[in-house]
């Protein structure tokens, strides 16, 4: 690691050398322990809420059938045929009771177990010569949900999920817990863009800063309420434990006036004042703070606003997920969800819809501009120019390390970690930081399976 | 073309193609062919504001995400999703945008070239309708140097009979990619 150690040094105070942004070399490091050892999104629950129910996931090159199974249990298999290695699903959902090879017939029940092994007897001598009991595809290392959000792990040693969200549990809760049914998810749409996977988890994770001018345009239109993007900089920005993110900054008012002036009708308040915690509801209703952008380390990002929907002064919210899947150093995949809360009125449901259509996704009028950008600043952090500049990301501090604005204290700001007041880049720096341990780190050795010798049985 | 549920379109027009395609050298197909092409021309030259004024008040324009199924599956569009699922005011919304001086995404603005072709025009038993089929390859180029990117899909419109010519009613876009190998969807199809 000598060679990068200097660039994890500059990383760690806030100076970004350019060239992280389209490296090939950086890349490699960033497959084998960023995408190695993170918990990484696959599926929510309710993409897959039948039994046979599938959908195909990449993680990087590797592609995962997430399935429920005949017992409703949810498990994320190889997508590889475990004799000559075809890929067994090859459509991306649907339902099915088993996966059948389409090179030699080999068929896996949806719980990933070896049911059919033409010519078994003939041409392997029965279990004598292979074992067909027991074999199944090869699970992934690690799989675990919170609040219906799948993601596995490819590091059989990684920590539990819970531990790994840790704090930021309490923040993913406003866009995925608003009543006991949580969320229903459509989607993904997906495009691939010409810019590093890293730009849009920053980006999302704390850039408030970009939205006054990036996103002029959408506000010249009367999309929101707010006539200024300027209104940003009275938001904070938190960051707890393995994500952060972004907040608006309420008018006067209280709980429930401050959920329904982001256009949120009574009743799906008062599910929320069901489901949240004390202090949850009082980063909204005390603190008058409302979520907006977040990213999870390292690739998953969700949004909450509200735009207007048609040609009235009414505002609806609208929550999207999105992942940033990377291709290379200079491309990644955009998957992006329309998020909703599964018991809110079907109305309400349909507007939101709307909403996401014309803010975010392929066609989204905010995304449109986003990635125009990310392009741009990939594209030019190619060359050697870029290698020797650094790019100056320690916006909210001086330059003796103390704060432009201190903190937010626990009477301001009610939830977990650490809150700052406008415009900063705490948090990108705090997604940096964690991508440095990574990427300092080797991996241990990674485990075998020879095809043919006993496994466990699926629990 | 199967025509896809979709989450928005309750208010659009339900009428659908009567009969085989029209002959070639029929008026009313003519009349279509023509229409299209002013269309495209529209399109490339991002005359987005005179583009608006050929959309009826009642436009649903669809434009659903294709995946990928086996066969026999029954679909090939998300449940639930679109790329574009819009209204009047939705599109009025994007056009508006395009015309500030801050929509960065197109500026500068992109090279945009719609080949039409495949068209096939089908009456609707009702004589101020008509179907209209046409496939749309889209080239757009951005910059100098970046490769062009493509966009290639199919489409059926609704073309209605108005005191102020022919409009389109309502427009499905069946793009032939799952995964959208254009930076965005910052055009129209």
């Amino acid at each position: 690691m000598t060679e990068y150690s200097g660039v994890l040094a500059d990383v760690r105070r806030g100076m970004i050398p350019a060239h992280i942004y389209n490296d090939p070399q950086v890349f490699e490091l960033e497959k084998e322990r960023v995408f190695g050892r993170a918990w990484i999104f696959v599926a929510h629950e309710s993409e897959i809420p039948d039994a046979g129910d599938y959908v195909v996931r990449r993680v990087l090159q590797d592609s995962f059938i997430i399935a429920r199974d005949e017992q409703g249990v949810v498990r994320a298999h190889f997508n590889m045929c475990l004799h000559r290695g075809m890929q067994v699903c090859r459509a991306e959902m649907g339902n099915a009771s088993h996966f059948r090879c389409p090179y030699h017939g080999w068929s896996y029940r949806n719980d990933g177990r070896l049911t059919g092994l033409p010519f078994h007897q003939d041409a392997y001598g029965g279990e004598a010569g292979f074992r067909r009991k027991g074999q199944r595809l090869l699970p992934a290392p690690n799989l675990a949900s919170y609040n219906g959000l799948i993601f596995i792990s490819l590091d059989p040693a990684a920590e539990p999920l819970a531990d790994y969200l840790g704090d930021f549990r309490f923040y993913l809760d406003y866009y995925t817990k608003q009543s006991v049914s949580g969320i229903q998810l459509h989607g993904p749409q997906r495009w691939r863009v010409k810019a590093n996977w890293k730009i849009g988890a920053e980006n999302f994770a704390g850039d408030m800063y970009h939205t006054p001018h990036t996103h002029t345009s959408v506000v010249e239109i009367g999309l929101f309420r707010e006539p200024r993007a300027a209104k940003r900089k009275e938001g904070c920005t938190y960051w707890a434990h393995v994500g952060g993110g972004t907040t608006y900054k309420l008018p006067p008012g209280d709980l429930d006036e401050r959920f329904r002036y982001v256009g949120y009708p009574q009743e799906m308040v008062d599910r929320m004042k069901q489901n949240l915690s004390a202090d949850q509801l009082k980063v909204v209703g005390e603190d008058g703070f409302m979520i907006s952008a977040a990213t999870i380390y390292p690739n998953l990002s969700f949004v909450h606003n509200w735009p207007k929907v048609a040609n009235t002064d009414q505002v609806l919210p609208f929550i999207s997920i999105r992942q940033w899947q990377p291709i290379s150093e200079d491309e990644t995949e955009v998957l992006s969800w329309f998020a909703v809360d599964a018991e809110a009125p079907e109305e309400f449901k349909a507007l939101s819809y709307k909403a996401y259509l014309m803010c975010f996704g392929s066609t989204g009028m905010f995304e449109q501009d986003d990635v125009e950008n990310w392009v741009s600043l990939t594209s030019t952090a190619a060359g050697s120019m870029a290698r020797r500049l650094l790019l100056n990301s320690r916006m909210g501090l001086l330059e003796d390390g103390t704060e432009v604005a201190p903190p937010l204290n626990p009477e301001q700001f009610h939830g977990p970690g650490l809150a700052h007041p406008g415009y900063s880049e705490f948090n990108q720096r705090a997604l940096l930081a964690r991508w440095a341990d990574h990427i300092e780190r080797p991996m241990a050795g990674t485990p075998r399976l020879e095809m043919g010798e006993a496994v466990e049985e699926p629990r | 073309m199967r025509t896809p549920n979709s989450v928005l379109g309750a208010h659009a027009s339900p009428l659908q193609r009567a009969g085989r395609t029209l002959p070639f050298g029929d008026e009313r197909h003519l009349l279509a062919h023509q229409w299209l092409v002013d269309e495209a021309w529209l399109l490339d030259a991002q005359a987005y504001e005179e583009w608006l004024d050929l959309l009826t008040e009642d436009i649903h324009y669809l434009m659903p995400v294709r995946v990928t199924t086996a066969a026999g599956a029954g679909y090939d569009t998300s449940p639930g999703m679109a790329h574009f699922d819009e209204d009047k005011y939705s599109l009025s919304r994007r056009v508006a945008r395009f015309l500030t001086e801050h929509a960065w995404t197109e500026d500068p603005p992109s090279r945009l070239r719609h080949h039409l072709s495949n068209v096939r025009t089908f009456a609707t038993g009702d004589d101020d309708h008509l179907i209209a089929e046409s496939a749309t390859l889209l080239f757009r180029s951005r910059g100098d140097v970046r490769e062009g990117a493509l966009v290639s899909a199919g489409r059926e419109d609704l073309l209605r009979r108005t005191p102020d010519g022919w409009k389109l009613a309502r427009r499905t876009i069946m793009a032939d990619d799952a995964v959208i190998r254009m930076q965005n969807l910052a055009i129209f199809l």
